[in-house]
């Protein structure tokens, strides 16, 4: 069984071999046209006793079909010395003197080629029949990864191999801060920490279609391969700072900005320069892109307005990369909610006497809210402007969920810091929070009992940003999740361990949240 | 040829034009994978081999160990899916 194949081959290998072998295989065995593939239909079958089961083999030295499993091609084989036959299932070539199947790397290396192209043209065949959408339309076949030469070659030059150990701390980096720029070292943190994002960056799955240099996506991979590179010493990120400058004039200058501006903003530039990487959707509907930034951060919001005096419904969904929530103290007045006041706990946060949580955020930020009599909606039933209460529920959840906490107060009174604590959870359900509950809470199952079973709204912190100071002089750190329990704080240039206790004690400013599970769509 | 030797053949030919055979054979390949059978045979054509020592077994040893455990081993709803497949593509093309 070596892979050169028995030396009984070597009496085939002669004349125009390579050619006939590869119509054997395009005929009989992998049939990617229509008109091969009827061939195949009406000859297969042993010439001896007309089935078409029993392991149908093919002379390859004259054209004659045999079972193999009722020892037809065995006699053929004796009678005509004919040493070598194919199976016509798999494509294995069997040497009668050896009495097994041989591997000879070039018979082998025609056939994987006849394989791929079949493949190919299936692909492209329209088919009527659809029961299901099992279409052969996959692209390439899946076949294991067999080395070059030139990659063996570069394997044996370089023999150091890396181990991810548990104590390892690849993807763990430095940021330098080159003038306030804090507030974009921290999103960078929670960026390359966010696993689909990694996954997406270092399998390389970005192609390139700008022309210019000045391309965010391209950027963003650099960076990864600078925080998964092994290098301990702090990363100087200046050409993202001067993409960043480029491509969102109003985060340019030295003053210290917004972390959640710069998200948004970072987020919006990495979605327009996705343009390779979504097969053209991006084109035919800017809503609808299919690229990874939309894969992984937008989820869909709707919008319930009730109108007050005929109760017609009318329902919005806008898509979301981040929900703002108010928070007690600020002068939009929070809606008084007392720990647990539904008679259930949810999310199993702290509740200290008085603190608010995340949960009576996400609450307040879903509940039913009365437009006073001088917003009054126009109302498609009544055809007349009524009152109307207006509801926000999560429609579609994202695979990352950003909350931002809206701790800076830019009214026309004033400006300032709100520092209510806000304690969050470790794990979060969102279930209370979906359209789907509001609809089955609104037919009158009003008790939410927390389905265990349902795993598609649990969610689990793996990054939180905290802004340190006042309005006018703060700084911003992040606390960042790695290999699934261990925490780590970073704080520009410094990373030091955290335990998940600093973490919930932490204030919170933007909190990123992953999805546990993730299904299939 | 008895009637349903010929039905089989008729039928087998009629799927392999259309590729829909191709199609039935991803199909039950990544069932069986899904459902955990190909593992299971792995293990067991392993174990093969252990007995009848590496450099002496040849692949007719395998089949004829194999085979038998491999039919029994198939689910029942995996039986049912794919025959659900040819009856519904018979019923389409009923020019048979």
């Amino acid at each position: 069984m070596s892979p050169a194949g028995c030396a009984h081959v070597n009496g085939y290998k002669v004349d125009n071999w390579k050619q006939n072998l590869r119509v054997i295989y395009q005929c009989f065995v992998w049939s990617g046209t229509a008109e091969t593939r009827r061939r195949k239909a009406k000859s297969c079958i042993c010439h001896m006793c007309g089935a078409h089961l029993n392991r149908l083999h093919s002379c390859l030295y004259c054209v004659f079909f045999g079972c193999f499993a009722k020892k037809h091609i065995h006699e053929h084989a004796k009678t005509k010395r004919h040493n070598l036959a194919i199976d016509l299932l798999y494509g294995g070539i069997y040497c009668f003197v050896c009495q097994d199947y041989i591997y000879d790397k070039d018979m082998e290396q025609i056939a994987k080629e006849e394989q791929r192209k079949a493949w190919k043209l299936q692909g492209s065949v329209p088919h009527m029949f659809t029961l299901h959408q099992c279409s052969l339309g996959v692209g390439e076949k899946f076949s294991t990864w067999e080395p070059t030469k030139r990659e063996l070659e570069l394997l044996r030059h370089n023999p150091k191999r890396r181990k991810i150990t548990s104590n390892c701390t690849i993807g763990l980096r430095g940021l330098i801060n080159l003038g306030n720029t804090c507030f974009m070292n921290c999103i960078v943190q929670a960026l390359t920490h966010t696993p689909l994002l990694r996954d997406f960056f270092l399998s390389d799955r970005h192609k390139c279609e700008m022309q210019s240099n000045s391309c965010l996506v391209c950027e963003m991979s650099q960076l990864f391969q600078e925080f998964y590179s092994g290098h301990r010493s702090p990363h100087i990120p200046f050409r993202l700072l001067h993409l960043v400058w480029t491509h969102a004039r109003h985060l340019a200058g030295y003053e210290q900005q917004d972390a959640h501006e710069f998200l948004i903003a970072a987020l919006d530039v990495l979605h327009r320069h996705c343009k390779g990487d979504d097969n053209g959707k991006k084109a035919n509907n800017p809503n609808h892109c299919n690229c990874i930034i939309d894969q992984i951060f937008t989820g869909g919001l709707q919008s319930d307005v009730t109108c007050q005096v005929c109760h017609g419904v009318s329902t919005t969904i806008d898509p979301f990369w981040d929900i703002s929530l108010d928070l007690p103290g600020s002068s939009t007045p929070f809606w008084p909610l007392s720990p647990g006041s539904d008679g259930t706990t949810v999310n199993g946060e702290s509740h200290l006497t008085g603190s608010t949580t995340l949960t009576d955020c996400l609450r307040r930020f879903t509940r039913p809210e009365h437009l006073g009599s001088s917003a009054k909606i126009k109302c498609g039933g009544c055809h007349s402007y009524q009152e109307s209460t207006k509801q926000l529920t999560m429609k579609k959840l994202p695979i990352v969920a950003c909350f931002h906490l809206k701790r800076f107060e830019h009214s026309a009174k004033l400006r300032r810091k709100i520092t209510t604590y806000v304690s969050f959870p470790l794990e979060l359900d969102m279930t209370p929070f979906m359209a789907s509950s509001k609809e089955s809470r609104m037919n009158g199952q009003y008790q939410q009992t927390v389905d265990v079973l349902n795993n598609d709204n649990k969610y689990s912190l793996f990054a939180v940003v905290n802004h340190q100071g006042t309005l006018e002089s703060g700084h911003y750190t992040s606390f960042i999740r790695q290999h699934r329990d261990q925490w780590f704080k970073c704080d520009d240039a410094i990373i030091t361990k955290a335990s998940i206790k600093d973490v919930l004690d932490s204030e919170g400013y933007l909190l990123f949240y992953h999805k546990q599970f993730l299904e299939y769509e | 040829m008895s009637k349903e030797a010929q039905m089989r053949a008729a039928i087998n030919q009629k799927l392999i034009e259309m590729g829909e055979r191709e199609r039935l054979k991803e199909l039950l390949r990544a069932k069986l994978v899904e459902c955990g059978w190909r593992d299971q045979l792995k293990a067991h054509c392993k174990d093969v081999i252990r007995e009848k020592g590496l450099e002496h077994v040849t692949v007719e040893d395998l089949v004829t160990e194999i085979t038998p455990k491999g039919r029994a081993l198939v689910p029942d709803s995996v039986k049912k899916e794919l025959l659900q497949r040819i009856r519904a593509f018979l019923a389409q093309h009923s020019a048979l």
